[in-house]
């Protein structure tokens, strides 16, 4: 009796393991109708914007708070993002266009090339959709559109959602792990998603808690 | 470019202090404002960016106590605090209903900070290595810091503006290389007060 109540708790230990490491729920969609299609671009930009927002940055144990300024060109893909501290100092100023990443200004701890990179990443996932079209999407009967992108270096882009509730954004490695996770909740200012949760699994974990302060146009 | 932001704060918070008759020239404003023991006050901070449509603004408070005692209290739109007592500085976010610690790296970028305008908050400009100063009786009567050669790539000049009200500041403005500025108008006030010990201690 003892010895099954043992191997209970060893099974349950592993079932719990298993679930923490598995990829999360990958949904197999088949190409959508061309009509649904614009529905997988509703959360990004579709004109020139500004947004301000409160970040609650959270890496290692420590947190940080930040002000994130990001301007951008949906058409011409180009976005330039600035980081300030409460003060109003910036931090941070770079500039992303099609042919690569302007830093204008970097102060340490964000003075690094790897940040610079990250940080557009980020906004890049944010902000702008894949450039190519969605390989498949579906509308379900509830409104909520399921969207997925293969980009060029093998990860994969994930949104669902809808307007009405709130919309998940997951970037895949090529192996299918979730690297990145956004969780976009309304109501949407310009189009623009009142709060975002943000959270970066790998290759280093943080999360980024944003409200928006300000939106132009 | 923070410990300027500071040692603004101080320069600004000192001669605003000054609760004496006009000053007629630098040397007795500079006198002036060592008989001030406390400040309290409210802020409003204008945040202009090339990047920015509209200025970015914040509120906050401002508690002083002679003579290396600072509270510089963010309400909106980030509810943020920097402490300084003596040596000791802390910083805090509110997050999630409590008041969390800054990361490491910006406490000690404070610290920094808070050694270098100790001069300037004692009236002690004339020690300062980072600008120089020109005052003019106006009006409005204003002290103009011209950064010196290297900090020149991040500020232009800071201007202290004082009101007519005797010795009381009416606003700080930075002007930054490539068009970026900062305004704080300073209100409500009050010099002198006895303020309680905790308040540079616990955010």
């Amino acid at each position: 009796m003892i010895r099954r109540k043992g191997l209970d708790l060893c099974l349950l230990g592993f079932l719990i393991l298993s679930i923490g490491c598995a990829p999360k729920f990958k949904t197999t969609l088949r190409p959508g109708s061309p009509e649904d299609l614009p529905g997988c671009y509703a959360i990004f930009p579709a004109e020139p914007w500004e947004s301000v927002h409160k970040i609650e940055a959270t890496f290692g144990g420590s947190s940080s708070s930040l002000i994130g300024v990001t301007k951008g060109e949906p058409s011409e893909r180009k976005f330039q993002s600035v980081l300030l501290t409460p003060e109003g100092f910036v931090l941070f100023d770079a500039e992303c266009r099609v042919n690569g990443i302007s830093v204008r200004k970097a102060v340490a701890p964000f003075d690094s090339p790897a940040f610079a990179r990250g940080l557009i990443d980020d906004v890049s996932l944010l902000f702008l959709p894949p450039a190519a079209k969605p390989t498949t999407w579906l509308k379900e009967t509830n409104g909520t559109m399921i969207c997925k992108w293969e980009n060029p270096d093998n990860s994969q882009t994930e949104i669902t959602g809808s307007m009405d509730r709130s919309w998940r954004i997951l970037r895949r490695d090529k192996y299918g792990e979730v690297t990145k996770e956004v969780v976009l909740s309304g109501p949407f200012l310009n189009g623009l998603a009142s709060r975002i949760e943000y959270r970066a699994f790998k290759p280093a974990p943080y999360s980024l808690r944003m409200t928006l302060i300000q939106a132009f146009p | 470019m923070k410990k300027f932001f500071f040692s603004i704060v101080f320069i600004a918070t000192a001669i605003f202090f000054a609760d004496m008759g006009p000053a007629r020239d630098f040397t007795s404003l500079n006198e002036a404002f060592r008989n001030i023991r406390s400040v309290k006050a409210g802020f409003l901070q204008k945040r202009s960016l090339p990047i920015l449509t509209k200025p970015l603004l914040s509120e906050g408070k401002l508690f002083l106590s002679m003579p290396d005692s600072l509270r510089w209290e963010y309400l909106s739109p980030l509810r943020s605090v920097m402490l300084r007592k003596g040596n000791n500085i802390q910083i805090y976010n509110f997050s999630d209903g409590v008041w969390k610690p800054e990361m490491a790296q910006a406490v000690e970028a404070r610290r920094m900070v808070l050694g270098e305008i100790s001069h300037w908050f004692q009236g002690r400009f004339d020690e300062s290595t980072a600008f120089k100063h020109f005052y003019s009786p106006g009006p409005p009567e204003r002290v103009t810091l011209v950064p010196k050669e290297g900090i020149d790539k991040f500020i232009n000049r800071i201007e202290i503006v004082l009101s007519v009200r005797p010795g009381v500041i009416d606003r700080v403005e930075i002007e930054e290389p490539g068009g970026s500025r900062t305004s704080i108008e300073f209100k409500n006030v009050e010099i002198n007060l006895s303020l309680p010990s905790e308040v540079f201690e616990k955010p």
